[in-house]
């Protein structure tokens, strides 16, 4: 590990030139990725007959735009590119250097963060000259529970990419495997809807699973919406799912490489 | 050390009722790509893996360096099982292939050196001493900040070369490593790859088509088809055991003669036959009592032909094993 964090600056390095180089087609990317604002102006005109589910207007207008934050900053896109390189050989390139394939993606993915904030900075602007009720500063608390319930999004949607594409040795096509996920995803993480608007039971069940650490968890931290121990709870399921994720994908990867073929290579 | 290699693949009737058929009831075949090779190579030795496609070369090279495992057998590589993939081991091998590339696309090749600098965690004066060697023995410095899709292949196969050697592995594997080149960049990476041979003492593993850089790389041959060593020497064994025998030309003034001890007239001039090597000297005195001021000279076959020959007799082989040519 030390080896890593030697490493490190070069490889922040040359993935940001990375980013640099595919800055314009990144921007419009992170631009397509704002169904948070949909959710937003739908959510909006719903609560304008009255609170739902506890919350009024500000605090649902207030969880999209968490939405659209965390959604960016806790976004990769490992599958896509481990799917590809499974099955075009292009993963021996990565095989072949003395650092694990994975830890080589998590740095060229965490370097577009920076890049996600600049293309997010005019929407906020926007919303905060269209709504100033919308943009606010979270507590220093909240601030410092948000950066932990983040990294721990961005590490569990990570490896759950990276489990998703680790089935790519066994078989052909895990993106298409990835959308059922992704469906799942989008109902069950507070994406389309808070958590609160499902009944208690079901709301109970869901703060326990992978996807309201991927989202909903840190929205709410965000928001202000969480007690403080709904936060001690959030963050205490999502490192556990990111460590459980861990086990999981260093596991899967060991087995799953002993059948790689390098096709093409 | 007997390493075999069997691949399970997939097969499927054609149309759409196959498709659907496979939905249900998926047929495996399994196909024996390497099938027990043994080999021993010493270090600073250049060797050829040369077999026609599917011969099990490329599958031999991919065990060797880790990136498939074998389905039975071991190899030990740098003091190394390969399929470990221990950082030793990789930090004391590089894998050249000439149909894939390791060159950042959309970057200058300096980013991918950078990139390997992290990667190996190369000491910053070692590297820099490392990138100045190549770029001069590589003559790169003219196109190194050059995005390299703006490069040409021979510019681009020169990049490639110096970051995969950034680490100064012990081992090299070259995988076609001048394919699809023009002449004069294929000799200059054959150049420097035996330059780097001689000055590193670096252990050399080619697989090539292209016969030239199997002349002027490899002191020894490896004939591999359908998965095992069909032979393994130097060339001059390979010309005993392949070779028709040697070649005799006779030119100069007045040697028309020699048409009667079985010469043919050749095509570019003068006269050539191919004579056993037991009785090249017999032939040469009968030919200098006939023409005694004969320009004379005795070759071994281009080694295209001695492996066409070699090529020839496995795929007999193959077929009396119902493999398909």
């Amino acid at each position: 590990m030390t080896h890593f964090f030697r490493a490190l600056p070069d490889l922040v390095r040359v993935g940001l030139a990375g980013v640099a180089a595919y800055r314009a087609e990144m921007a419009i990317w992170i631009l397509s990725a704002t169904m948070p604002l949909v959710m937003l102006a739908l959510w909006d005109a719903v609560a304008a007959e009255g609170p739902i589910a506890g919350l009024d207007a500000l605090d649902l207008g207030r969880y999209f735009v968490a939405a659209l934050v965390v959604r960016q900053l806790s976004s990769a896109w490992l599958l896509w590119e481990l799917n590809q390189e499974i099955r075009s050989g292009r993963l021996s390139t990565r095989l072949l250097k003395p650092m694990h394939p994975l830890l080589q993606h998590g740095v060229d993915m965490l370097v577009a963060v920076p890049l996600r904030l600049l293309v997010l900075s005019p929407v906020l602007v926007g919303l905060a000259l269209l709504r100033p009720d919308l943009v606010w500063l979270p507590t220093l608390p909240h601030a410092i529970a948000f950066a932990f319930a983040l990294a721990a999004a961005w590490a569990v949607n990570f490896l759950i990419q990276a489990l998703f594409a680790i089935l790519s040795f066994w078989i052909d096509k895990s993106d298409a495997l990835f959308g059922v996920w992704f469906g799942l995803y989008s109902l069950l993480s507070g994406y389309v809807a808070p958590m609160d608007v499902f009944p208690e039971g079901v709301a109970r069940v869901l703060r326990l699973l992978p996807f309201r650490a991927m989202l909903g968890g840190p929205v709410e931290i965000l928001a202000g919406l969480s007690t403080p121990a709904e936060i001690a709870t959030d963050l205490a399921v999502a490192w556990g799912w990111t460590f459980a994720l861990l086990a999981l994908v260093l596991v899967g990867w060991r087995i799953g490489v002993r059948r790689y073929g390098a096709f093409g290579a | 050390m007997n390493l075999r290699k069997v691949y399970r693949v997939p097969e499927k009737d054609p149309g759409f009722a196959g498709t659907l058929r496979s939905l249900w009831s998926r047929r495996f075949r399994d196909v024996v790509a390497v099938d027990g090779i043994d080999l021993r190579v010493k270090p600073g030795e250049r060797i050829g893996l040369l077999g026609p496609n599917g011969a099990g070369k490329t599958t031999t090279l991919k065990m060797l360096t880790g990136l498939l495992h074998p389905t039975s057998g071991s190899c030990t590589v740098a003091g190394r099982r390969p399929q470990d993939r221990h950082p030793d081991f990789l930090r004391a091998i590089t894998l050249v292939m000439g149909q894939k590339q390791q060159l950042l696309w959309d970057l200058p090749a300096t980013d991918t050196f950078l990139l390997n600098r992290a990667l190996y965690d190369l000491e910053p004066a070692a590297y820099a001493r490392t990138v100045d060697e190549l770029v001069t023995l590589l003559d790169l410095s003219s196109f190194l900040q050059r995005p390299v899709r703006n490069l040409s292949l021979g510019q681009r196969m020169r990049c490639e070369l110096a970051a995969a050697l950034l680490h100064r592995p012990t081992v090299l594997f070259l995988d076609e490593p001048t394919i699809g080149l023009d002449v004069e960049v294929q000799a200059s990476v054959r150049a420097f790859v035996r330059d780097w041979n001689v000055r590193h003492g670096a252990t050399v593993v080619l697989t090539s088509h292209d016969m030239n850089d199997v002349a002027a790389l490899a002191d020894r041959i490896v004939l591999v088809d359908l998965g095992v060593v069909r032979f393994d020497g130097s060339i001059a064994d390979l010309n005993e055991r392949f070779g028709a025998g040697r070649k005799l030309t006779v030119q100069g003034a007045g040697t028309e003669a020699v048409g009667a001890l079985g010469f043919s007239a050749a095509p570019g001039g003068g006269f050539v036959q191919i004579v056993p090597r037991a009785e090249v000297n017999g032939l040469l005195v009968r030919v200098l009592e006939a023409c005694p001021h004969a320009d004379v000279s005795v070759a071994d076959p281009p080694l295209e032909e001695v492996l066409t020959r070699a090529f020839g007799q496995t795929r007999q082989l193959r077929e009396q094993a119902g493999h398909a040519p």
